[in-house]
């Protein structure tokens, strides 16, 4: 594997550069090659260092309120000199409401104060060797319904909708008893709750039966949840666990998704296909 | 022994304090606690030789104590924010707003083209203009700044370095309009260039003519301005830039002990100048390493002054500091949070002797602050102040074993590095050869990596983190200004005796030229007929070079 070259910049007249330097030895410890510019770098005397000593990707660092013009100016610059497939990422002090400006104008990442430099190199490591990269998921698998008794409910969907009920299992360590129905691709599942305190259970006395969650085919469970958790994004299983089908399932905190709780489930090569 | 006359005795300090309460009366004739116990001035063991040797009395040497002998019994420290933004109008309005608001002194932020010598309309500073801080151009811009402050009154502390002469010539300049005389005029400039180089960035020249510029201030300020500070030798930003409270105390003396030594290299006599040095430090978490930091920065400086530097009047003695509350420690989540942070570095300031504060606020990891964040900062120094009882009786930490073992450990750790810096060759060498530098890099990382592996918590980053985060309001600078502020400096320029600004400028290069001359009055002159911070500081770039980092 070739080592990863990184450009780290600080743009403009800022001399805050604790964060360009902590980084710069960070990425080093993570086995890169990292230039750093040096302070008042003009967006020019950028883009030529980065094509210059061949990067794989630029990060540019600003604390001083110049990002939303330095920034962008780099990007032009990139694109002026036929190189802006060289992907740029930016830190600093960057109030929240100027990222989705600066993702706009071509910025693939911004990580503001208190960002890891743990999932900044992880961010790279997945940007420049896209071997390595964890795909998006590929489908849903399933979408889970929360009812109080399953037989109660099955006639709506095998006779009504005239769905094919593939079968039902218990999962004990839930407390929950599952039917699916196939779809297409994907499946319904209705889930019953067996005990008072499984969660099916709690979520029928808080808000009743309905969609209780949906589930994404996907591969590499467990590095996908170590770089969610790097990105700072809430989890319910930080390690996988048994679910349905011998598959492996994690769930994610609804407060990553506006309230919708997901599960990643991995199942076995060849099975639920 | 010639030295029993400074050696801290009950006597002396008791004369002192009677002297002292002449001028400033205490606050109250009897403080008390809650509970009406009297509250004493000072606290102290049954003398002995160690006390005094040590540790001495408020106000006598070697100052651990404190540098006045009733320290906040009569006087507060000077509760000084920094500010400014934006343009030369809106931050006069934010000075009169925060004068009003019972601030007790002025201090100015500049932006970066300003602090680096570029005017608003120079191709570099593009992006920057009004960001950090308020832009100066012209003696016009300095003119709208400052408009009714009464300049006779306030003391203004103006965050400038490398072009720190060009800065405080204009500052003289209104004055002068004004009508106060230069030797009434009260203030500090920071003036520190070698903390540029180690850790804040806005240097311009190298750091030989640097030098040379801060002994010119210095003699000029001692013959025509003698109540401004001529430097803040600032720990601030070497601590910001990730060192430990030991390396913030030994660069920072490190520093001051060459400008001191190229002080008496110009001729100037130390006790001339020594009494004018004031120094600035950072105020961060750790509360009681903080307070013995503060207590034996005072004792450090002013054995070496007395012992290594043979200095004479005890003002030269005296470690003044001014102190910032800690901006790195300060996190975007939970930003309320910060507000306690702040509050207890304030209160290790105080608690550490300092003459004056800043409390940042709560909102500066996220943006500039907000006026209300703005308030809160001031007044929580007010409730220190007047509701804590902390300020009633001095040095309140003093004889802690715990704080005394600090102190004295510090000063150990410290002396250590300051001997390892005079084996290079003093500061200035150490700086060019990136010492300091590499030195703080090694411990920002080493806390960055115990921040990332939790042996380091900091609570809303790594630990206690909350479900919703808060979006806060936030100040935003007007985009619109940049413009604005290059059509007012080309507008300066096409008003002014273009003649006059020309002489100016070929007299100063002249001027460079000859090391022995003193540039100060040329650079004075040069203001007054409206030439701009960047065309004065590119007549230097281009005799003096510049400084390109290690």
């Amino acid at each position: 594997m070739e080592q990863i070259r990184v450009l780290i910049a600080k743009p403009g007249l800022d001399g805050h550069d604790r964060g360009a330097l902590v980084i710069a030895q960070a990425l080093r410890d993570h086995g890169m090659e990292v230039i750093y510019t040096g302070l008042r770098q003009s967006p020019v005397q950028i883009v030529q260092a980065a094509i210059q000593e061949d990067v794989d990707v630029i990060g540019l660092s600003s604390l001083s309120g110049a990002h939303n013009t330095l920034f962008p100016k780099v990007m032009e610059e990139l694109k002026n000199k036929n190189a802006a497939d060289i992907p740029v990422v930016g830190g600093g002090v960057i109030p929240a409401e100027d990222i989705p400006y600066l993702l706009k104008e071509g910025v693939r990442k911004i990580f503001t104060s208190g960002s890891s430099t743990e999932a900044l190199a992880l961010y790279i490591k997945q940007l420049i060797q896209p071997e390595d990269q964890i795909k998006a998921p590929e489908k849903i698998a399933h979408i889970g319904i929360a009812v109080k008794e399953i037989d109660n409910a099955l006639p709506f969907y095998t006779d009504t909708l005239g769905l094919t009920l593939e079968g039902v299992e218990t999962v004990e360590s839930e407390g929950v008893k599952t039917a699916f129905l196939k779809i297409g691709e994907s499946r319904i599942e209705l889930l019953e709750p067996l005990r008072d305190d499984s969660p099916i259970q709690q979520f029928l006395t808080k808000k009743g039966e309905g969609i209780h969650h949906i589930a994404l085919e996907a591969d590499n469970l467990q590095d996908r949840l170590n770089t969610m958790k790097m990105e700072g994004v809430p989890l319910i299983n930080e390690e996988p666990k048994a679910g349905a089908h011998d598959s492996q399932v994690a769930f994610v905190h609804p407060k990553a998704a506006n309230g919708v709780l997901f599960e990643l489930c991995q199942h076995p090569e060849g099975s639920e296909q | 022994m010639s030295d029993n006359t400074f050696q801290s005795n009950k006597g002396n300090w008791e004369a002192s304090v009677n002297k002292t309460l002449d001028r400033f009366p205490e606050r109250k004739d009897q403080f008390t606690t809650t509970s009406d116990i009297e509250v004493n001035r000072l606290y102290h063991p049954d003398e002995d030789e160690t006390y005094e040797e040590k540790l001495g009395y408020p106000g006598e040497y070697p100052y651990t104590r404190g540098i006045q002998p009733t320290m906040y019994r009569s006087r507060f420290w000077t509760m000084r924010q920094y500010a400014g933004f934006g343009s030369a109008k809106e931050t006069n309005e934010r000075f009169r707003y925060l004068l009003d608001q019972g601030q007790t002194g002025l201090s100015v932020a500049f932006d970066l083209p300003t602090q680096i010598g570029y005017d608003s309309d120079d191709v570099m500073a593009e992006g920057e203009v009004g960001k950090v801080g308020v832009a100066i151009d012209s003696l016009h811009d300095m003119e709208l700044l400052l408009d009714q402050i009464p300049l006779d009154k306030v003391s203004t502390s103006m965050t400038i370095n490398a072009p720190a002469s060009v800065l405080l010539c204009m500052y003289l300049a209104v004055g002068e309009k004004q009508g106060v005389p230069l030797e009434k005029l009260t203030g500090t400039i920071q003036n520190d260039i070698l903390k540029e180089y180690i850790a804040r960035g806005t240097y311009i020249f190298p750091p030989k003519p640097s030098m040379r510029l801060i002994t010119n201030i210095f003699e000029f300020c001692h013959e025509q301005v003698p109540k401004f500070n001529t430097i803040s030798i600032s720990g601030y930003h070497i601590r910001e830039a990730g060192s430990t409270a030991v390396q913030e105390v030994a660069f920072t003396l490190a520093d001051g002990m060459a400008y001191v030594d190229a002080a008496l290299e110009a001729g100037l006599d130390i006790d001339a100048f020594a009494p004018r040095l004031a120094f600035f430090f950072n105020a961060h978490n750790n509360f009681l390493e903080e307070v013995a930091k503060f207590r034996a920065a005072r004792r450090i400086w002013a054995r070496i002054m007395k012992e290594h530097y043979q200095a004479k009047n005890p003002k030269s003695w005296k470690l003044r500091f001014h102190t910032q509350t800690g901006g790195s420690t300060l996190t975007a989540q939970q930003p309320d949070n910060n507000v306690v942070r702040v509050t207890m570095q304030a209160l290790a300031a105080v608690l550490g002797g300092t003459q004056s504060l800043h409390t940042n606020s709560r909102d500066e990891a996220l943006s500039l602050p907000t006026e209300e964040s703005a308030r809160i900062a001031l007044r929580t120094q007010q409730i220190i102040a007047h509701e804590s009882g902390v300020a009633d009786t001095a040095d309140p930490l003093g004889g802690s074993y715990y704080v005394e073992s600090l102190t004295d450990r510090i000063e150990e750790e410290v002396n250590k590095y300051l001997d390892q810096i005079n084996d290079i060759g003093g500061a200035v060498k150490a700086v060019e050869e990136g010492y300091m530098q590499r030195e703080i890099q090694r411990t920002a990382y080493e806390t960055q990596k115990n921040i990332e592996n939790d042996e380091e918590i900091i609570v809303g980053l790594n630990a206690f983190k909350s479900e919703e985060e808060i979006e806060p309001d936030l100040l935003k600078v007007d985009e619109t200004l940049e413009a604005e502020q290059i059509n007012s400096v080309e507008k300066a320029r096409s008003e002014r005796d273009q003649d006059a600004v020309d002489n100016a400028l070929v007299t100063l290069r002249k001027k460079a030229q000859d090391s022995s001359a003193n540039l100060i009055p040329h650079i004075l002159h040069a203001v007054k007929v409206y030439a701009t911070v960047g065309e004065i500081c590119n007549v230097l770039r281009d005799e003096f070079g510049e400084y390109t980092g290690v």
